[in-house]
């Protein structure tokens, strides 16, 4: 059912030979971008993102995978105004576990990435945090400070999904579980937020992403591949 | 099945990724975090210095850049010897000075004689006293911000107006500084004797 939705197209290119089954397997570069960064960046504005991603086949299970990106962030509380900006680069390999129908690339992956980033964080602007208001005199100091040159290195784990949506065209769906494995903190003070990473939290060098891909599929190999009725050969 | 899987897979992320962006919860200053101290003094008996004493009803108000009085009380009479005082400071690094009026049996004040004149005979002490100190900001987390410390003049940190301010009536005798930086709200910063 699923193999003659997905295929329609090549249908034209399968063909039965007593028990044999010959079709072209395509497969290639996957190129792409994040939709939730775009999307993120009308509705938000206090967040401007775009993010490239690509994989390629290494082997039918295995592929190599990176994302590419520049990310601007405002946090502001009461107390805190900060923004951070930069770009960053992150490499890995996926791991598919979903077994494709013949000449299908679709994807459940487990990944693995390591995650740099290079990036600024401006201080806008803070106010002392005084539970007391007897003076009724609240120091703001509005001076902006620029913390330039900071970097970061992170490791993911990366939980996904890539379904192809249209000839070629695939959508995809990650988590990703980050350590946090160096970072430059500017002096007396600290990285709120890292371009690749996310928001860090007190508790921890961990932090947590998602991503929501659209990617297209440029097909470099086509080589026909012969299935034995329905068991795999590689 | 297969696509099932997808579709359910789908629907597990997106909603996993709503609940986390929901909770931030180490985005609220928790109250245990040391932020911004007051400074704390404590009171000891000039004639026995190892010794606490007690103020009998004190009254403390803090005084404005003109020496008059804020209509809200810091404390209001209460037999205490030990007192936490909000500081005032608005930039980092500059000299900044507070003034306390210390006012010791307050509620002599408040005494009428027979004739319901006020009673002369029995009168509450007002000290004034000047803390004098240079605030620090230090940063403290993503939640709470910045704190500001305090660094207390080395020579003025603080200093009692007396007969030379107009004040011939004086209850607190001497002070020390023993913490020269009021960093937390741990122990006392100073001790006055009287």
């Amino acid at each position: 059912m699923l193999f003659s939705i997905a295929s329609n197209a090549q249908i034209g290119d399968t063909e039965k030979q007593a028990d044999t089954l010959v079709y072209k397997q395509k497969y290639g570069l996957r190129l792409g971008g994040d939709i939730g960064k775009i999307a993120r960046s009308v509705i938000d504005k206090e967040y401007t993102g775009f993010e490239i991603i690509g994989d390629y086949r290494l082997s039918k299970k295995l592929y190599i995978a990176g994302e590419l990106g520049t990310e601007e962030r405002r946090i502001a509380t009461d107390f805190l105004d900060v923004t951070a900006k930069g770009s960053y680069f992150k490499a890995g390999i996926d791991y598919n576990t979903y077994t494709n129908w013949l000449d299908m690339q679709n994807m459940i992956y487990t990944g693995f990435r390591v995650g740099v980033s290079t990036f600024s964080q401006t201080q806008n602007q803070f106010t002392i945090y005084n539970t007391d208001q007897y003076w009724n005199n609240q120091s703001i100091n509005t001076d902006a400070i620029e913390y330039n040159g900071l970097s970061a290195i992170w490791a993911e784990l990366v939980i996904g999904l890539k379904a192809e949506l249209f000839t070629n065209l695939y959508a995809g769906l990650n988590i990703q579980i980050k350590a946090m494995v160096s970072q430059d903190q500017p002096v007396d003070f600290e990285n709120l937020y890292v371009p690749g990473f996310n928001r860090t939290y007190d508790s921890g060098r961990f932090g947590l992403g998602f991503g929501y891909s659209l990617s297209y599929l440029v097909p470099i190999f086509k080589k026909d591949k012969k299935v034995v009725l329905e068991k795999e050969t590689n | 099945m297969k696509k099932y899987f997808i579709l359910i897979s789908f629907v597990v992320i997106v909603i996993t990724s709503i609940t986390f962006l929901g909770c931030e919860r180490d985005d609220i200053c928790s109250e245990a975090t040391s932020t911004t101290p007051h400074l704390i003094i404590r009171f000891y008996d000039i004639d026995n210095p190892n010794n606490l004493k007690q103020v009998r009803q004190l009254e403390i108000v803090g005084l404005d850049e003109n020496d008059m009085p804020l209509s809200e009380d810091i404390l209001s009479r209460t037999e205490t010897d030990s007192i936490n005082l909000p500081l005032n400071f608005q930039d980092q690094d500059v000299i900044t000075t507070t003034r306390f009026q210390l006012e010791k049996n307050a509620d002599y004040s408040d005494d009428v004689d027979s004739d319901g004149e006020q009673d002369l005979t029995t009168s509450s002490n007002p000290d004034i006293i000047s803390i004098t100190y240079t605030p620090e900001f230090i940063y403290v987390s993503r939640a709470c911000g910045y704190k500001s410390i305090f660094n207390l003049d080395e020579t003025q940190g603080i200093q009692r107006d007396g007969s030379a301010q107009g004040d011939d009536d004086t209850w607190i005798t001497s002070f020390e500084i023993i913490n020269q930086t009021i960093e937390n709200e741990n122990a006392a910063q100073i001790i006055i004797y009287h």
